[in-house]
C-alpha cells in the first residue's frame, strides 16, 4: 500500500514537474478557470466548467478510469446566426449562442463506448466559433493540465478531433508535444486555412461564373451589409442547387446563368457543374451518387449514360452545395479576421488543374471540345473576372495558426476518400510530411551508423487510415435515383460509424501507451472488424489544389 | 581507406552471391525455398484484367478476356510456365473510369495479382494510372489495349507496356494512304472527343492532313440519333458520295454511323480506324447492311481473323474451338489470344522465379523479339514501352472480311513523333512449335 502510494506520488510529481517544464518552455496559457461542477451518475463523474477564456468544457470519467483520457476538439461551428427561413440542412435557425456547449466526443455512442472501456473523455466548446484554431489551441492546452490536476491517475493523453478539430489536434501536437502522448486527427483540415479557403473560393467563383453572376463570394462588406451579402449568397446557392437537377435532365441552363448560359448553350450545364467541382477539388462520389451506377439493366445505354454522364454531376451537386455554403461562411469569417479579401484566383490555371480528371470524366464533361470551350469562357475576363486578394489581409490570414506537418507524437489520421468538405488530400498532405521526416530520419540514422557503427532503424510515427465508399451504391426507383436515406459511408463529411471511430480510438490509445504506431496482425484485425477502413501505403489521395500549386 | 575496405567486402559478397546464384539456378523453381513475389506461388501465377464485360463498350471488347483465358488454359494443359499454371482474374469495369479504378484496386489488394494485363480503354486506364499509380508501386501493366500514345512513354508510365500502335501512328499512316489514294477528295472525320481522338488528330496534323468536316463526339454519346446529326453535318460541310469519311472511334460509333448513313443513302468512302473496325461487332451491334460496309477501308496490325492461310490465325482458331466455346473468331478474340501468347513469353523471359521487376526488365530486353501474330515490329526496349509500330490497309468485302488492298499485307511503320511513314521490311517470328513458347 505504501509502495503504491509512493509510486502514485512519484508519478504525480513527475506529471506536475513535466507540466511545469512545459509551461515554462512553450508558454501554455495561464489558467484561471472557473471551478467545475461535478456529479456522478452510473459510476461516471461528469464535470462542467469553463476555461480562463470562458470556453465551456466537460469531462467524463468512469469509476474504472484506466488512466488514458481522450481530449476531443469539435469541428467548425458557424460564427454567425443563420436565418430561420433557410432549410435545416443549410443551418436554418442556427444561433451561435446555442452552440457554445462543450463536446467530449464525436457522438454519444462513441463517448459511451470509450467510457465503457475505462477511458476518460474531455472536450470544450471553445470560446468563440468559426475558424478558431488559435483559440481552440489555447483552450486545449489549458484543459489538459486542468484534467490532470483533477484526475491524478491520468497517465496518457490522446488528443483527437474532427474537421477543424482535427486541425487543432495536429496544431496541439506540433506546438505542445509534451502535453499529448498520441493524436488522431480525423476528417481534418491540414496545413493552413488558406488551402481550404482556396477550395471554397474556387467553388464559389465557379458557381458564380456559370450559374449566378450576382453571387458575391468574396470581399464581403463590413458590418451588417457584409452579413447580408453572405446570407444572400447562401440563398443563391440553395436556389442553384434546387434548379440544377432539372437542368441535368433537360440540358437547359439556369435562368440565372447569364452570359454562360448563352455562350455555352451547346454544352450541358451538368458539364459546367462538374467542371467547377473538379477544378476546386470536390469529390465525385457523394451521399447518394457513386459515379459508377445507372438505372435499368447493366448492359443498357441508359445505365452507361447515367453512370458516365449524369452521376458525376449529381454527385458534385450533392457535394458542392454544402461545401459552398460552408465556403461562404468560412470566407466571410476569415475575411473578418484578416480584414479583407483573402482568396485570389487572378493567376490560377484552371485548365491545368483538371488535366488528370478530364480523361476520367470525359463524357460527363461532354468531350475535350466542350472542356476547351468552358475553359475559354473561364479565361475571358469580361464574363469571368478573376478575384484578387488584398496582400495585407493575406498576410494576416497566414499569421493564423498553421501546420508545419511535424510529427512529434504517434499520429493516427482518418480520412474519407470522398469527404466533400475537408477532402482526403488534407490527410495526404500530412502523410507526405510524415514520409519526408521518416526519410530524413533514415538518412540521419545511416549517417550515425557510418559515424558510430550503430544503426537504429527509424520507425514511422504516422499512420493514415482511409475510409473509402463502396464502388457502387446508387439506388434507383425505376429510372429515378433515390436521394433519401443515409449517406454512403466514406462520403459527405466526418461520416464515420461508431466502430470506425472506436478503431481509431483503440489504436491511438495503444500508440499513446507504447509511444509507437501499432503494427502487426492485431492492427489489421481492428481495421477489418471496423469495416470500411483500409491501411494502404500505396494509396495516395489527391492533394488539395492549393498544395499542388505551391 | 574505409571506402576501399567496404568495396572489397562488397565485391566478395557479390561474388559469393553470384556463385550461389549459379548453383541455385540449376534447381527447379518449386524446390527452392525462396521468397516469392505477390501473385506467384509454387504452382500458379495470378494475373488480373479489367475490361468492359457489360455496358456500352462491352460488345466485342467483352470477348478479349475469355480469349486470353482460353489460350492460358491451353498453356496450362501443356505444363504451364515453368510448371506454374496461369490464372486470370477478370473484373468488369463497364468502361467506366471510376469503376476501373475500384476494380483494379480489388485486383491488387484483394486478389493480389502478380501483374495487370490487357487493360482496355484510354480513359479507364488513364484513371487507373492516376489513382492506383501502378508505376509507383512497380506493378507490371502489360499490353494495354489502347493506342493512346502516352502509355508507351516510359518516364510517365514506367511499368506500362503498350500493345496497339499509337493512334498518332495510325493517323499518320492513314494520312499517307489517303494522300496517295484520295488526294482529290474532300475529307471528313468523325472522331471521339477525348485523348483517344486527340491523339489521332495530332497524328493527322503531324502528317499535314486537313479536314473539310470535323465532327467530335463525346465518348459514350454515340447513338442512332447522334449519328443522324453527324451525317447531316457531313453533308452540310460539302461531303458527298465518294468523298472520304474517317471514323475514328469505338465500334458502337462506327456501327451507328454506318447504319444511319446506309438508311440515308449516304455513300462516302469510309475509312475505319482500327479500334472501331471489327466487322463482327459492327454487324452485331446494329443493323448495318453488308453493302454499306462493303468497300470500306480498314487498318490492322494483325492478320485478318478470317485469313486461315496465316499460321497464327489457324492456330488461334483451333484454340478458340477447343477452349473458347467456338465463339465467332474476330479481331477481339485474336487480340486476346495474341496478347496471352505474348504474356506467356514475358513470364518465361522473367525466369523460373519471376518478380515484378524481373518481368519488366525481361520485356525491355527481350520483348521486341517475342513471337506474335503481329505483322508490324514491336518497339519494346530499355527506353521505350511502345508496342506494335505499324499497320496494313485492307477493304471489307460483302462478307465483312478485311482483305489486304493488294492481296498482300503491306505494312507501313512510323513513330509517334516526326518520323516518316515507311514500308516495313519486318519479318515476324514463326509460330512457336504447337503454339507453346519455349523462350527464356
Amino acid at each position: 500500500m505504501s509502495k503504491l502510494t509512493s509510486t502514485k506520488s512519484r508519478v504525480f510529481s513527475l506529471i506536475a514537474a513535466a507540466s511545469l517544464v512545459s509551461m515554462t518552455l512553450v508558454s501554455i496559457p495561464s489558467a484561471h478557470a472557473a471551478d467545475a461542477v461535478c456529479a456522478t451518475v452510473h459510476y461516471v463523474e461528469t464535470c462542467n466548467g469553463a476555461t480562463s477564456d470562458g470556453a465551456k468544457y466537460q469531462s467524463m470519467v468512469p469509476a474504472n478510469f484506466n488512466g488514458t483520457v481522450f481530449l476531443y476538439s469539435h469541428g467548425y461551428r458557424y460564427p454567425v446566426d443563420i436565418p430561420a427561413s433557410f432549410p435545416a440542412a443549410a443551418g436554418g435557425g442556427y444561433k451561435v449562442a446555442n452552440y457554445m456547449f462543450a463536446q467530449v466526443g464525436p457522438s454519444a455512442a462513441v463517448v459511451g463506448s470509450l467510457l465503457a472501456k475505462g477511458y476518460g473523455v474531455v472536450g470544450s466548446g471553445f470560446s468563440v466559433q468559426g475558424w478558431n484554431a488559435d483559440k481552440g489551441l489555447a483552450t486545449d492546452a489549458e484543459l489538459i493540465p486542468l484534467f490532470k490536476a483533477k484526475y491524478t491517475k491520468t497517465t496518457k493523453v490522446v488528443a483527437w478531433g474532427e474537421s477543424l478539430g482535427g486541425f487543432i489536434t495536429q496544431a496541439l501536437a506540433e506546438k505542445y508535444p509534451t502535453l499529448v502522448d498520441a493524436v488522431a486527427p480525423m476528417c481534418m483540415a491540414a496545413g493552413s486555412v488558406e488551402a481550404e479557403l482556396t477550395m471554397a473560393g474556387d467553388a464559389l467563383w465557379g458557381l458564380k461564373t456559370f450559374f449566378d453572376p450576382s453571387i458575391v463570394g468574396h470581399s464581403y462588406k463590413a458590418g451588417l451589409a457584409g452579413y447580408a451579402e453572405a446570407m444572400g449568397d447562401i440563398a443563391k446557392i440553395l436556389t442553384i442547387a434546387s434548379k440544377i437537377p432539372a437542368a441535368v435532365a433537360t440540358d437547359k441552363w439556369l435562368d440565372t446563368s447569364g452570359a454562360a448560359g448563352v455562350a455555352l448553350a451547346a454544352i450541358p450545364p451538368r458539364s459546367a457543374l462538374l467542371l467547377v467541382g473538379l477544378m476546386s477539388g470536390v469529390p465525385t462520389q457523394s451521399a447518394h451518387f457513386d459515379s459508377t451506377t445507372g438505372p435499368g439493366p447493366v448492359d443498357s445505354a441508359d445505365y452507361s449514360k447515367f453512370a458516365l454522364a449524369a452521376s458525376p454531376a449529381l454527385a458534385t451537386l450533392e457535394n458542392i452545395a454544402g461545401a459552398a455554403i460552408l465556403g461562404v461562411l468560412a470566407t466571410y469569417d476569415v475575411e473578418l479576421q484578416a480584414g479583407g479579401t483573402v482568396f485570389d484566383n487572378s493567376k490560377t490555371d484552371y485548365a491545368s488543374r483538371i488535366t488528370n480528371e478530364a480523361a476520367s470524366f470525359n463524357l460527363a464533361l461532354s468531350g475535350n471540345s466542350a472542356i476547351k470551350g468552358m475553359m475559354g469562357f473561364l479565361a475571358t475576363a469580361s464574363v469571368a473576372p478573376r478575384w484578387t486578394a488584398d496582400a495585407a489581409s493575406v498576410a494576416k490570414m497566414r499569421a493564423l495558426v498553421s501546420h508545419t506537418g511535424t510529427i512529434n507524437v504517434p499520429t493516427i489520421g482518418l480520412a474519407a476518400t470522398a469527404d466533400a468538405t475537408t477532402p482526403a488530400g488534407n490527410l495526404q498532405w500530412l502523410a507526405d510530411r510524415a514520409a519526408e521526416q521518416l526519410a530524413a530520419s533514415k538518412v540521419a540514422a545511416q549517417a550515425e551508423y557510418v559515424k558510430t557503427g550503430t544503426f537504429v532503424s527509424p520507425k514511422s510515427k504516422f499512420l493514415a487510415i482511409w475510409n473509402a465508399p463502396a464502388a457502387s451504391y446508387t439506388k434507383f426507383s425505376g429510372a429515378t435515383p433515390i436521394t433519401s436515406g443515409p449517406a454512403a459511408n466514406g462520403t459527405t463529411h466526418c461520416n464515420y460509424t461508431t466502430a470506425q471511430y472506436m478503431a481509431v480510438a483503440v489504436l491511438a490509445a495503444q500508440a499513446a501507451t507504447t509511444g509507437a504506431i501499432p503494427v502487426g496482425g492485431g492492427v489489421k484485425t481492428i481495421i477489418r472488424k471496423a469495416g470500411g477502413l483500409a491501411i494502404d501505403p500505396n494509396f495516395r489521395a489527391p492533394l488539395l489544389k492549393f498544395y499542388n500549386e505551391q | 581507406m574505409i571506402g576501399s575496405h567496404r568495396k572489397k567486402q562488397f565485391m566478395l559478397a557479390s561474388a559469393a552471391l553470384a556463385v550461389s546464384g549459379l548453383a541455385l539456378s540449376a534447381l527447379p523453381a518449386q524446390a527452392l525455398n525462396v521468397r516469392q513475389e505477390v501473385g506467384v506461388t509454387a504452382t500458379t501465377i495470378k494475373l488480373g484484367i479489367t475490361v468492359p464485360v457489360t455496358g456500352i463498350a462491352a460488345p466485342g471488347y467483352n470477348k478479349v478476356a475469355p480469349a486470353m483465358k482460353a489460350y492460358f488454359d491451353y498453356v496450362n494443359a501443356n505444363g504451364g510456365v515453368y510448371g506454374r499454371k496461369i490464372s486470370l482474374v477478370v473484373k468488369d469495369d463497364g468502361y467506366i473510369p471510376t469503376l476501373a479504378v475500384a476494380k483494379t484496386k480489388e485486383l491488387l489488394l484483394k486478389d493480389k495479382v502478380f501483374a495487370v494485363v490487357g487493360a482496355l480503354g484510354t480513359a479507364t486506364h488513364k484513371a487507373v494510372s492516376r489513382s492506383v499509380n501502378l508505376g509507383r508501386q512497380g506493378i507490371p501493366d502489360l499490353f494495354v489495349n489502347t493506342g493512346y500514345s502516352g502509355f508507351g512513354v516510359k518516364k510517365d508510365y514506367p511499368t506500362t507496356f503498350a500493345l496497339l500502335p499509337s493512334y498518332i501512328m495510325e493517323a499518320k499512316i492513314m494520312s499517307s494512304y489517303i494522300k496517295e489514294n484520295f488526294s482529290t477528295k474532300k475529307i471528313g472525320i468523325i472522331v471521339q472527343d477525348d485523348d483517344f481522338g486527340d491523339d489521332a488528330i495530332a497524328g493527322f496534323g503531324q502528317a499535314g492532313l486537313t479536314f473539310d468536316s470535323t465532327i467530335p463526339y463525346a465518348s459514350g454519346s454515340q447513338s442512332a440519333a447522334k449519328a443522324a446529326e453527324w451525317v447531316t453535318k457531313l453533308k452540310k460541310d460539302g461531303i458527298t458520295n465518294g468523298d472520304v469519311v474517317i471514323l475514328f472511334g469505338v465500334t458502337t460509333a462506327t456501327a451507328a454511323a454506318l447504319a444511319v448513313a446506309g438508311a440515308y443513302g449516304f455513300k462516302p468512302q469510309w475509312i475505319l480506324g482500327s479500334v472501331g473496325g471489327d466487322a463482327t461487332t459492327i454487324k452485331a451491334a446494329t443493323a448495318v447492311p453488308a453493302a454499306v460496309l462493303n468497300g470500306a477501308i480498314g487498318a490492322s496490325f494483325l492478320p485478318a481473323p478470317t485469313d486461315t492461310s496465316d499460321e497464327y490465325i489457324k492456330f488461334f482458331q483451333g484454340i478458340n474451338t477447343t477452349y473458347n466455346h467456338a465463339v465467332t473468331f474476330d479481331n477481339n478474340v485474336l487480340v486476346g489470344m495474341n496478347s496471352a501468347m505474348m504474356i506467356v513469353q514475358a513470364l518465361r523471359a522473367a525466369g523460373q522465379n519471376p518478380t515484378r521487376k524481373g518481368l519488366i526488365t525481361a520485356l525491355e530486353t527481350k520483348g521486341s523479339t517475342f513471337a506474335s501474330a503481329g505483322l508490324a515490329p514491336l518497339g519494346y526496349s530499355a527506353k521505350s514501352h511502345v508496342g506494335y509500330t505499324g499497320y496494313w490497309f485492307g477493304k471489307y468485302n460483302l462478307a465483312g472480311e478485311l482483305k489486304p488492298v493488294d492481296n498482300a499485307y503491306v505494312v507501313y511503320t512510323t513513330d509517334s513523333g516526326t518520323g516518316q511513314v515507311v514500308k516495313s521490311t519486318y519479318k515476324r517470328p514463326a509460330l512457336p512449335t504447337n503454339g507453346l513458347p519455349s523462350n527464356s
